[in-house]
């Protein structure tokens, strides 16, 4: 001890020295850091809605962005995880706002608005997404255009591999383009995404269905091959009288909207299902001036439409009637169709434990309408790929994407998952990384685990190409949980839900519904990110800190412990409010 | 109403504490930081008062504690301002990390204790142990006999303080002598300035050259500077007896580091500090009337203790009684080991008895002080132990 305090220097000013020692040097000479035995680390960890969001985006990281102002980060920053922004902010289902850890304090974030918010304020100065490596030899194609095949060509394309998109429609986008209405999703949003998307060196062939213009053995002189050919088929309803003419099918009416034809479909309109298309062919049909009712056989609660397209639905005069099956549909003479239901109750569960609704013995109603829209859910057509490839209607793939025929992937609405858009996008960006993998000669379960956002089957391109070049990849970030943070830090305040276009106004044409935030309410709504597990810059352990050995920089976004100083007391673990910082021990 | 003194000053009747606050305002102390205790309150509140009206100059800190107001006053007092702070009992107490530190740090803050037992049990009571477990935090300490003395002290001791560098206490007894109101002769303005220069400390703050205080130092260094410091508090017996006269040139009042009464032919010396002195002063008198040989020695200056002056006043005395408002659990009355030790020297050094009378603020009448006096002069066997005095 006194061997170590002999060294310690003092600068002592003799002119005083006659009463007490001043120092005029710096006390930076005394290295307290060596009496430590643990050290700061700022571990960023993955917030429960990054978990929660199928596309991995980086949302607390872009949500500090955009509330500094620094908008085009917040975009770069969310498209090294997700190439749509602009879609995604207005159509995604955001369980992100569920998982929020801010439920429980008070309200969710606006997540799904800012990111929407992200992309307007942008609008006009979308930054460059550049290849990630040197130009590939090797060829990729990508069958089908919609969010899996758009997004797999865009981290393809980063990757520098030479990317052909065969599409069999003229345009690209997919359900984007011709499924969801341009009140939920303008097509000027999607055109500048695709466009930003199509900067890569990607080789677009519209108008090219493979089984047609091309057959499916021509895709073998490619490398490696993604399908994402989606769900077109509108499934039947096994009834009689589904086939007449008068009868639509609902992806066919948001097809012939989406393509812009003026339709006519009658005053009285009935739309047969509870899911996402039957919502949008509803809401639809108001805005073609019909009277609309959606029958559907179970209760409200079992919908499996988004909650919020349920609610603006309702909102827009878009009547219910639940627990009806139709059984038989016919042609009356006035020209009306005539649909008879069934009327069913709810009893036990089915085996997927959803609410089992079952026939009410004898108990029919029928209903008389101008215009019937049937949107009972979308099949895959599958008549241009070998059997070998297909299972239970379905593209087979395992959890990596991969064919039965290794050289093949799949994903998106053909294959077994959810489907919304932001699945899709999250399985094009699996389907990039496991045909990077298998092109590079690694194994992907390894890989995979080391990548994962949480533990909800996310994975973070980020974390992927942190390792990429080396080969070699760190142990997955924890996800923050509520009592993980420091909530004695934050104030409560209340959401802002974004501005909407009045009725009137709104079923007089396709004008985009929602409105977006104003600076101000962006402000705020970023402003309310907890931020868990991302560093934001509040200069809580900078304060906190008794050595001031900590030294942040916001702008360049850095941090620097200065570990000579650092006695490791670990205040700045305890005063952080999003369990950023660790203590560590060191040897 | 105060009225007028035939002299320069004037006379008021006030209580110890507002004697205080008096001194320090005509010490013009600029900085003041404090946190209220009884029974010191008073003085807090007066200066809080003269400084909302404007008479009090400077600044009143009002501190969340006593280690705070301490830990302000070292720092404006090493700014080269004069200080002042005012506590009792378990504020102080609370301030005795800052006390070495003001010491240490050579800064010469000037606090009045008003002296009041340390709990548990509660109490709010006259008793010295407070200030006298700080005596090896190098603070000077005075113990006053009246609020005249108090006020006189504050001047002082500001006086001593910034001559050697070193913190000084005043201590005065709570109620005895914090709340009896007695006559007071307040000084005039012009005679506290005459007397007491404008402060200078060769080793303040300076803006230009910003340093750093309490380094870390080698044990060596560390050795220097309390072996310097020893020299400081050595000095204070030579520097508080000088000042002391020159205060009584100015004000015409004096009271020495130490006080013998009537010691020359005394048989048995009582000694006492503080409030105790002034009733001893008549036992004294009244047992002289009756033949009895009995003398008083006051002690005012206890740290640094006034070795020689004791030794020199008490030469040839067979036997003492000190008499001690405080007790160090395990020993005795502190006032008597203190002694005892100075006279160890002493060729042929008298018998020295301790009577632990008045702890807690309990009463020491001239009853008590007379049973002591007899009773010494019957024994004729050292006794090691602390005698008790109680109520029969």
């Amino acid at each position: 001890m006194s061997r170590r305090i002999g060294r310690l220097k003092t600068n002592s000013d003799h002119s005083s020295e006659f009463v007490i020692p001043i120092s005029y040097g710096s006390t930076e000479v005394i290295e307290t850091g060596k009496w430590g035995f643990q050290k700061p680390q700022a571990f960023f960890q993955t917030a429960p809605c990054q978990e929660a969001c199928p596309a991995g985006n980086p949302i607390p990281q872009f949500l500090y962005l955009a509330g500094e102002g620094r908008y085009e980060e917040a975009l770069e920053v969310i498209l090294k995880e997700n190439p749509f922004p602009g879609v995604c902010g207005r159509v995604c289902f955001h369980p992100c706002e569920k998982d929020c850890n801010r439920v429980q304090y008070d309200e969710a974030v606006s997540v799904n608005a800012m990111e929407r918010n992200v992309f307007d304020v942008t609008f006009n100065h979308p930054p460059n997404m550049p290849p990630l490596s040197d130009a590939d030899s090797k060829r990729v194609a990508v069958v089908g255009s919609g969010p899996a095949g758009l997004s797999a060509a865009y981290f393809l394309g980063r990757f520098g591999y030479r990317v052909t998109l065969f599409e069999a429609r003229k345009e690209l986008g997919g359900v984007m383009r011709w499924g969801i209405p341009e009140y939920r999703l303008s097509k000027s949003i999607l055109r500048k995404e695709i466009k930003r998307i199509l900067q890569l060196s990607i080789d677009v062939k519209t108008g090219v269905r493979v089984g047609k213009e091309i057959s499916f053995e021509e895709l073998d002189r490619f490398d490696a091959v993604f399908l994402s050919p989606g769900a077109g088929l509108s499934l039947s309803l096994g009834i009689e009288g589904e086939d007449l003419k008068k009868v639509w099918r609902g992806g066919d009416f948001l097809d012939r909207i989406n393509s812009g034809d003026k339709l006519r479909i009658g005053k009285e309109v009935m739309v047969i299902g509870g899911g996402n298309t039957a919502m949008d062919v509803a809401r639809s049909a108001l805005r073609l001036g019909s009277r609309v009712t959606v029958a559907y056989r179970r209760t409200r609660a079992e919908m499996p439409a988004i909650q919020d397209e349920i609610h603006e639905a309702e909102q827009e005069g878009v009547r219910f009637e639940f627990l009806l099956q139709p059984v038989k549909i016919s042609l009356l003479k006035n020209k009306k169709i005539s649909v008879k239901f069934q009327r069913m109750r709810i009893r036990g569960r089915d085996q997927s434990n959803r609410p089992k609704a079952i026939p009410i013995q004898g108990a029919y109603v029928t209903r008389e309408v101008d215009g019937l829209i049937k949107a009972v859910g979308e099949g895959v057509d599958l008549s241009w790929i070998p059997g070998t490839l297909c299972k239970n209607s379905l593209i087979h793939v395992n959890s990596s994407l991969t064919t039965p025929h290794p050289k093949f992937f799949a994903g998106g609405d053909a294959v077994d998952q959810p489907r919304t858009i932001v699945t899709a996008i999250g399985a094009g960006k699996r389907a990039a990384i496991a045909i990077d993998l298998y092109l590079r000669g690694h194994n992907h379960d390894d890989v995979f685990s080391k990548i994962r956002v949480g533990n909800k089957g996310v994975l973070s391109m980020e974390s992927y190409l942190s390792g990429r070049s080396g080969g070699n990849w760190s142990e997955p970030k924890e996800v923050v949980s509520y009592p993980q943070l420091n909530t004695l830090y934050f104030e409560h305040s209340q959401r802002v839900e974004m501005s909407k276009l009045g009725k009137q106004k709104a079923l007089k044409d396709f004008s985009e519904v929602n409105l977006g935030f104003n600076s101000k309410e962006a402000r705020i709504s970023a402003l309310r990110c907890f931020s868990c597990g991302t560093c934001n810059y509040c200069y809580n352990c900078y304060f906190f800190c008794p050595e001031g050995a900590i030294s942040l920089d916001a702008f360049h976004q850095t941090k620097y412990v200065d570990l000579d100083h650092c006695k490791g007391c670990g205040t700045c673990a305890k005063s952080c409010p999003r369990n950023v910082v660790e203590m560590k021990d060191v040897g | 109403m105060p009225c007028i003194n035939e002299g320069m000053s004037m006379k008021d009747f006030m209580t110890g504490n507002h004697a205080v606050a008096n001194a320090v305002k005509l010490c013009r102390t600029p900085f003041v930081a404090a946190y209220p205790i009884t029974p010191q309150t008073a003085i807090y509140e007066r200066l809080s008062e003269w400084e909302a009206s404007g008479l009090l100059k400077g600044i009143m800190m009002r501190t969340e504690s006593e280690h705070s107001a301490m830990a302000a006053c070292i720092a404006a007092s090493l700014t080269g301002v004069r200080t002042f702070t005012a506590t009792s009992s378990q504020g102080l107490a609370l301030m005795h990390e800052m006390l070495h530190f003001a010491a240490g740090c050579r800064a010469p803050v000037v606090m009045a204790n008003v002296n009041r037992l340390l709990a548990a049990p509660w109490g709010f009571w006259a008793d010295q142990l407070d200030s006298l477990s700080q005596r090896d935090t190098g603070w000077i300490q005075f113990y006053c006999e009246n609020g005249q003395e108090a006020l006189d002290a504050v001047i002082q001791a500001y006086r001593i303080a910034e001559q050697v560098y070193l913190p000084v206490m005043i201590s005065l007894e709570a109620f005895f002598v914090s709340h009896f109101m007695e006559v007071v002769d307040l000084p005039e303005q012009e005679q506290v300035d005459r007397f007491l220069p404008p402060m200078d400390l060769p080793h303040k703050f300076d803006i230009e050259k910003p340093g750093f205080l309490v380094p870390v130092v080698s044990s060596e260094l560390y050795r220097k500077y309390k072996h310097m410091a020893q020299g400081s508090m050595d000095s204070v017996k030579k520097v508080a007896a000088k000042v002391d006269q020159e205060f009584k040139k100015e004000f015409g009042r004096g009271y020495g580091i130490v006080e013998p009464i009537m010691i020359e032919d005394a048989e048995v010396v009582l000694v006492t500090a503080g409030s105790i002195t002034s009733t001893a002063r008549m036992v004294i008198r009244d047992l002289r009337e009756k033949g009895r040989k009995i003398g008083l020695l006051k002690i005012r200056l206890f740290r640094p203790f006034p070795v020689e002056a004791v030794r020199d006043v008490l030469k040839g005395k067979t036997k003492i009684a000190v008499i001690d408002r405080n007790i160090s659990l395990g020993s005795g009355g502190i006032f008597c080991q203190e002694l005892r030790a100075a006279l160890i020297h002493s060729p042929d050094h008298p018998l020295t008895y301790s009577y632990i009378a008045g702890v807690g603020g309990t009463d020491v009448t001239p009853e008590v002080i007379q049973k002591i006096a007899l009773e010494v002069m019957n024994r004729s066997e050292p006794f090691d132990k602390p005698i008790w005095v109680m109520e029969e």
